[in-house]
């Protein structure tokens, strides 16, 4: 597609954004500890990780997490992934209280796992019963229930698809969403991903291997693996024509939307980087872009060794030598929360007038060829920007986001 | 834009063949039940409807099914059945045109279990790396997408029992990318002790069946397994007319307000000649039962999950493969154990004009519905 092709159907407007990650509790602490580089990851403490070789993961401070009501009953049941959400959406909508969506499209991969957790672990205990407790659990753990929490709790009554895609899914949601956009069919769509941090899915990717007992570090030739984090980040979505149209202020476009699924393994990436080579040629091509319209590449960059070695062999390829970071290093993945938490990122550091870095990276990959932005955030007056996230089951999934000034 | 049911497939607790399952409901049978113990030691033991083993044979010819759980051998075998019913076959650039939309609820919770198992009884050291993956929402789909040879578009979408429409609405908005020529929407689900515990604790499940719909009180549900596949195409007889794609009820007493509101809009273009609920034995019940008088109190109403269980993601789907066998055989099966349902119209009367209008919806336990309406054009 050509860009005047592309700039011909509906375009798509961020007209406001929530997040809370390790980095912080809104947009504008967001912004401070990106530009400082800092490492917001620590020694976990929620659950036991004395058999495990990662003991470290991005976590967020209780304080920041939102109450829904002043209900202690009502406020016991919710799950934490709930009041990450809760947060993220009210200050979506501090920025944007006119905002009504008419579908909200969010990315999780484990909701409320930690229910399930804690409702297994009462069953191993001698009462027949079980806990007291266990119906709310229960009730509580499915992973679309903070979803469906944050739009009750804000009284935002819009249909909730939830897409659970594994790591890739806070982008397809973000990608999904502008495609309903843009096809015309619908004018406002709230969108992100959230994740909380579960001993479950902590020991899985430790039991693979994935996860490092040292820092984590994308790209970097000595790279050992990947750190969890966890977060929820919502970006509020709507026709640009009818945004400008009310006067909303536009923070930036999401331009292209391009998905692949890669079916070489269950866990592992094709090697050759087919997968995420193929999702950022349908992204640009859905944008109208050529590969040396792009200023900056958001990268997927977990650290592990396959990972960062096929999508930094597919950006090398398609991109040359594009500014590339990952900002994985700071908070660690966040797994359903990673696509809309980087997206966030990225349009935070776009506006801001630089690129954000790539922390703990010590040596290039000589096998990769990349401009990696190594340990300080760059000035810069990219406009134009790649955002990668990839998953378990071969899914991939790269954005275009398109900044103006701030 | 209209989307048409190109091709239809399920594995059910009664089979898995579309025609001889609707057989088996037309003449009011009822999968049967059998116990499900607890890995753990724990009583109570729970009954469910599982699927005959013979009904996913097919599944043992991908290696790449070799280690998965039950969940995507359901999937994979609907799935393919759903496409061998539309005549399609999927080469390579058939498959780049066809995108895949996978319904799920509780997922691959037998993995999932046996996983956290290992933590919890001999600590995170013990855990299994082969495990994993598989415990992962969006396994089944990456298994199928492998099979089917599907390297564009694949999403899994999670929720409770209205999942299965809301997969139908993203398939709807995915197919208005003219590059589309097909959507292959999935929803499966397995049966397990643990499962039937937390339905049971939340008291929504009966200790043994059976199912009895509309009754009052309400006194649960069975759960079951299996999956349920449509192929949505741009051609065909049998038209997905309109979908809503559903709200948000913060309590159960808020159920009713909501379908009806659903109900209303859906009442507005024209009659409705079948009514496909999901009454389970649950809460829903008297909501569907109130909602269809209001709103379709001419159609001849049925709910499957008396004879096959309630299957969540699955069930769903289920529902909408009974409103188009109803719409190609003008039959409907008799609804089990209805015990209160005076008013509901049953079957077709004599001398009443075809059937050409279905209307399917689906309560969640999880403060989700959702609505969809097929049509039979000539």
């Amino acid at each position: 597609m050509s860009r005047t092709e592309a700039t011909k159907r509906a375009r798509v407007a961020v007209v406001a954004m929530g997040i809370v990650s390790p980095l912080g509790a809104g947009c504008r602490a967001t912004v401070t500890t990106l530009r400082e580089a800092r490492d917001c990851v620590s020694t976990i403490e929620r659950f036991s990780v004395e058999q495990c070789r990662c003991t470290t993961a991005g976590q967020l401070e209780d304080g920041w997490l939102a109450s829904a009501s002043h209900d202690e009953r009502r406020e016991r049941r919710l799950h934490r992934a709930s009041r990450m959400m809760i947060a993220a959406l009210r200050e979506l909508l501090e920025e944007a209280g006119e905002f009504q969506p008419e579908l909200t499209v969010v990315g999780t991969t484990s909701g409320g796992m930690s229910f399930g957790e804690q409702y297994y672990r009462g069953l191993q205990q001698a009462r027949a019963t079980g806990p007291a407790q266990a119906p709310e659990w229960i009730a509580n753990y499915p992973p679309q229930k903070a979803a469906i929490d944050a739009l009750e709790a804000l009284d935002l009554t819009s249909p909730c698809q939830v897409i659970a895609n594994a790591c890739a899914s806070g982008t397809n949601a973000i990608g999904h969403a502008f495609e309903c956009i843009r096809s015309g069919r619908y004018q406002r769509i709230l969108t992100g991903g959230y994740d909380a941090l579960s001993e479950l899915v902590f020991v899985g990717f430790d039991c693979l291997q994935a996860a490092t007992p040292e820092k984590c570090r994308p790209f970097d030739r000595g790279r050992s693996g990947l750190v969890l984090g966890e977060g929820a980040a919502l970006l509020a979505l709507e026709n640009l024509e009818a945004a400008e149209a009310r006067g909303a202020k536009i923070l930036a476009e999401i331009s292209g939307y391009g998905i692949s699924t890669d079916n070489h393994h269950l866990t592992q990436p094709d090697p050759s980087g087919v997968g995420p080579r193929r999702a950022m040629e349908r992204a640009l091509r859905s944008a109208g872009l050529a590969p040396n319209e792009i200023g900056y590449v958001n990268a997927h960059g977990t650290a592990t060794p396959f990972n960062d070695a096929a999508e930094g062999r597919a950006i090398a390829e398609l991109l040359g030598r594009v500014p590339v970071s990952s900002t994985k290093g700071m908070m660690g993945h966040s797994l359903g929360a990673a696509g809309a938490v980087e997206a966030v990122f990225t349009i935070l550091a776009l506006r801001h007038g630089f690129l954000p870095a790539n922390i703990n990276f010590r040596a290039p990959d000589s096998d990769l060829d990349l401009d990696i932005i190594a340990n300080e955030v760059r000035p810069a007056a990219a406009t134009r920007a790649l955002s990668n996230s990839f998953g378990f089951g071969g899914t991939n999934a790269s954005i275009v986001i398109e900044t103006r000034a701030a | 834009m209209s989307l048409r049911l190109a091709g239809l497939g399920w594995v059910t607790p009664l089979g898995h063949e579309i025609d001889v399952v609707w057989e088996r409901l037309l003449a009011g049978e009822e999968a049967p039940a059998v116990p499900v113990e607890s890995s753990l030691g724990k009583k109570p033991q729970y009954l469910v409807f599982r699927v005959p083993p013979e009904a996913v044979a097919e599944a043992g010819r991908y290696a790449r099914l070799r280690r998965s759980s039950a969940i995507s051998r359901f999937a994979v075998v609907a799935g393919l059945a759903a496409l061998r019913n539309a005549g399609i076959k999927l080469d390579e650039a058939a498959a780049a045109r066809t995108a895949l939309v996978f319904a799920i609820s509780n997922g691959g919770v037998i993995y999932t279990k046996r996983f956290y198992h290992e933590i919890v009884h001999s600590g995170a050291a013990a855990a299994s790396p082969l495990l994993f993956p598989e415990t992962v929402f969006n396994a089944p789909a990456s298994h199928l997408a492998a099979i089917l040879g599907i390297t564009g578009a694949s999403y899994t979408v999670v929720g409770d029992g209205a999942v299965g429409v809301l997969a139908l609405q993203m398939a709807m908005d995915l197919m208005a990318n003219p590059e589309l020529e097909r959507c292959l929407v999935v929803g499966a689900e397995e049966a397990d002790w643990l499962l039937c515990d937390a339905y049971r604790k939340w008291r929504l499940l009966r200790s043994t069946p059976p199912i009895e719909p509309f009754s009052r009180p309400a006194r649960g549900m069975i759960l079951s397994e299996g999956a349920g596949a449509v192929l949505l195409a741009r051609e065909g007889d049998l038209a997905l007319e309109r979908i809503h794609p559903g709200t948000n009820f913060a309590r159960q007493s808020a159920l009713l307000p909501q379908l009806n509101a659903i109900c209303a809009e859906l009442r507005q273009e024209s009659a409705t000649d079948v009514f496909i609920a999901s009454a389970n034995g649950t809460f829903i019940d008297a909501a569907e039962q109130a909602a269809s008088a209001k709103y379709f109190g001419e159609a001849a109403i049925y709910t499957p999950k008396p004879a096959l269980g309630e299957s969540v993601a699955a069930g769903g789907l289920w529902q909408l493969i009974c409103a188009a066998q109803a719409l190609r055989s003008q039959r409907l099966p008799p609804i089990l154990h209805a015990m209160h349902s005076a008013g509901l119209t049953r079957s077709r009367q004599a001398g009443a004009a075809p059937w050409h209008r279905a209307a399917v919806t689906v309560c969640g336990l999880n403060q989700q519905v959702a609505a969809c309406t097929l049509q039979l054009r000539s």
